[in-house]
């Protein structure tokens, strides 16, 4: 959900956008318009210059497309993949630490 | 009066609910049912859902949904647990979370399939109403009631008086917070009472009835304060008048402008204990006592709702039992940590740890919540109460069948003995599923747990209670705890802070911040370092808590920051 930790944005890096899926309360991150993953691998990268815009044009169509608490996620700029900059988004980026069958890497090999 | 039920008809240890509770949660599934179709639909937007969900137990945490199923002070009975391992098993991922509130959280669960989980819960009784919003919560109770050996009065029944009373009170419904009332009825208070926000401790009155210490004001979260005594003489015939007005007082004095100065601690600190009394007796003197007035006859209407254990111990039950003990260590160990003196002779109260060494405090999964089930009806009249230190006890176990008990308990990997020791830790889920938290509770528990797992170790260091949050909000008791940790935010990593001296028991206290926040790999052995202060400064037979008491803080502190 939005919080005010997710508002942290220097002005030189980049975001990516999120939201929990409405039916089942799981954690997806914007591949394109319209296109959510679970994995943030996949999500599209946005400048942070462009990142609110690019947030509330999702938030507007966030009930067609079946998703709540759409907010963007900060990540690192020296990174290969995309890893948020925080420990608390990047547990829900990875999964709980606690759990390493529930990640949602695992859970796309146990659905292979 | 004629027997005319059968005493087996009704759940030992809980209230047996009727056709109307029935008809009235059947009601309540179908209402949420529509709200949820109305929420997917699009009809209902998420903020107007919001509240609906919540006061049906509904939040959305960091990965999923999560379902808050009550547990009504604490006591379930066999076939219930076994409706909570089914669900655990066909809609989340095969496990549950007991919680300090005495609860069970789901944390996986799909929005679609909650009208659905809600009515298989209906369909023995149970629910979700009052495990979250503003309203009066969940009424949490001891866990040894109506069987521990220095009890003076079951609680129980006033604690189900309270939940009638207070199951969706009109005027109630939007307190300026949440408020939570806990229950006993044995001077050694083992429901944190001084932490509440009402407190009650039931004991029997000169004339022969029952009467009621009343604590107001206790509580954790950003301001923790132990509660303070309003009265140590208050009536059962005026319990539901006396509370009423309390709460009333608040409703209308409490803050509504500030989150954070709403809970009614804050204004019992702000009229002072007099002042707050005074607007207490002058509402209670208003009211139309008639009206509120608890008769006995209602008391013993609500009593004969609950089924009675037939306590029935053969008489070489404590012989039997001492010579298991003495012919098998490790079972006179557990007995030692996990067991509580039971009033009835030929009987003991077990407390099955959901603590292992390395495991994640008060998960349980839905094969251990099966064989709870059926070792409950085996050995305690199907009877299962829940702790609020995240642990299960079977109350009425007969001392010659405990090493069977403890055996079976053993195959289920559900016998450690660490009850009250280190091991024995509280763990709010913390930042691997809360969305409030600012650090990971369960990672520090296990590592915790891992390190000191040898239960001879354990035992040397005696009673220690370590207490865990992932943020202020102190879910995990963590001012209650005589080593309390607080998992903070620094700049989007893990901090853990250290507390000393807490308790949440008779001799209430709030711990106090030893110096600044450790990282997160730090505290594990910084929590080592202190522990072996202890144990080189402790004299005689005294705990941790006694230690810091008598030398203060300074060497503790030195143990923990004084690093090579
Ligand atoms: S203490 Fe904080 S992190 Fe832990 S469960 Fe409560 S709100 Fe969540």
């Amino acid at each position: 959900m939005s919080d005010v930790r997710n508002n942290r944005r220097e002005a030189g890096g980049s975001s990516v956008i999120t939201a929990n899926r409405l039916l089942d309360g799981r954690i997806v991150w914007q591949v394109a318009e319209g296109d959510w993953s679970p994995m943030i691998k996949d999500a599209r990268i946005i400048p942070n210059a462009e990142i609110e815009a690019a947030i509330a044009q999702a938030a507007a169509r966030q009930q067609a497309d079946g998703l709540v608490g759409v907010y963007g996620v900060q990540i690192e700029s020296d990174e290969a993949a995309p890893t948020p900059v925080t420990v608390r988004e990047r547990i829900r980026a990875f999964g709980p630490t606690v759990h390493p069958d529930f990640t949602p890497a695992a859970e796309l090999e146990a659905h292979a | 009066m004629p027997d005319t039920i059968p005493a087996p008809a009704l759940p030992v240890g809980h209230y047996g609910y009727d056709q109307v509770d029935r008809a009235f949660l059947a009601d309540r599934v179908e209402q949420f049912r529509d709200q949820v179709a109305r929420r997917i639909a699009g009809t209902l937007s998420e903020d107007e859902f919001k509240p609906l969900r919540l006061m049906n137990g509904l939040y959305l945490q960091l990965h999923a949904y999560m379902l808050r199923v009550a547990i009504p002070y604490g006591v379930l009975d066999s076939r219930q647990m076994r409706e909570l391992a089914h669900i655990a098993r066909t809609y989340d991922r095969d496990y549950g979370h007991f919680t300090t509130r005495q609860n069970l959280q789901f944390n996986w669960i799909r929005l679609e399939d909650t009208p659905d989980i809600l009515a298989r819960l209906a369909d023995v009784d149970m629910h979700a109403i009052q495990t979250s919003g503003n309203c009066i919560r969940n009424v949490t109770c001891d866990q040894f009631a109506g069987a521990a050996q220095d009890e003076l009065v079951d609680p129980r029944v006033h604690a189900e008086i309270l939940r009638q009373w207070s199951t969706l009170h009109p005027e109630f419904t939007f307190l300026p917070r949440k408020f939570k009332i806990a229950i006993s009825g044995s001077p050694n208070d083992r429901v944190a009472a001084r932490f509440h926000d009402i407190g009650l401790v039931a004991k029997p009155a000169p004339d022969g009835g029952t009467q009621f210490d009343v604590f107001v004001g206790g509580g954790m979260g950003r301001t923790p304060i132990v509660g303070v005594h309003l009265r140590d003489d208050l009536p059962e015939e005026d319990l539901l008048a006396y509370l009423e007005a309390m709460v009333r007082v608040y409703n209308e004095y409490g803050r509504r402008d500030n989150i954070y100065k709403a809970r009614i601690k804050i204004l019992v600190q702000a009229l002072g204990t007099e002042g707050y009394r005074q607007k207490v007796d002058a509402e209670f003197a208003s009211m139309n006592r008639a009206r509120y007035r608890l008769p006995p006859e209602t008391v013993a209407a609500i009593r004969a709702r609950f089924g009675t254990p037939d306590l029935n111990a053969p008489d070489d039950a404590a012989a039997q039992f001492d010579r298991a003990r003495r012919a098998d260590p490790a079972f006179d160990r557990w007995v030692r940590t996990n067991t509580h003196p039971h009033r009835a002779p030929g009987y003991i109260s077990a407390v099955i740890s959901l603590k292992p060494a390395g495991g994640i405090p008060g998960d349980a999964t839905s094969a251990q919540m099966d064989t709870v089930a059926d070792l409950a009806d085996r050995y305690a009249f199907g009877e299962i109460r829940v702790t609020h230190m995240q642990n299960l006890v079977l109350g009425h176990v007969r001392q010659d069948e405990l090493h069977a008990l403890w055996q079976a308990l053993r195959a289920a990997d559900l016998a450690s003995a660490n009850i009250g020791l280190i091991g024995d830790i509280i763990a709010c889920p913390g930042l691997d599923y809360c969305a409030l938290a600012n650090a990971r509770s369960i990672p520090i528990a296990q590592k915790l747990g891992a390190r000191f797992a040898s239960p001879e170790l354990q035992e040397t260091i005696g009673p220690i209670e370590i207490k865990i949050s992932g943020c202020i909000n102190a879910c995990g008791h963590h001012h209650a705890g005589h080593i309390g940790i607080l998992g903070v935010d620094k700049k989007g990593e893990e901090f853990f802070q250290l507390t000393l001296g807490g308790s949440p028991g008779s001799d209430a206290s709030v711990g106090q911040i030893l110096g600044p926040a450790l990282p997160e790999d730090a505290t594990v052995d910084a929590i080592a370092r202190l522990v072996d202060a202890y144990l080189v400064h402790r004299t005689g037979g005294e705990r941790f808590l006694d230690t810091y008491r008598r030398l203060g803080a300074a060497l503790f502190k030195d143990a923990v920051y004084a690093t090579a």
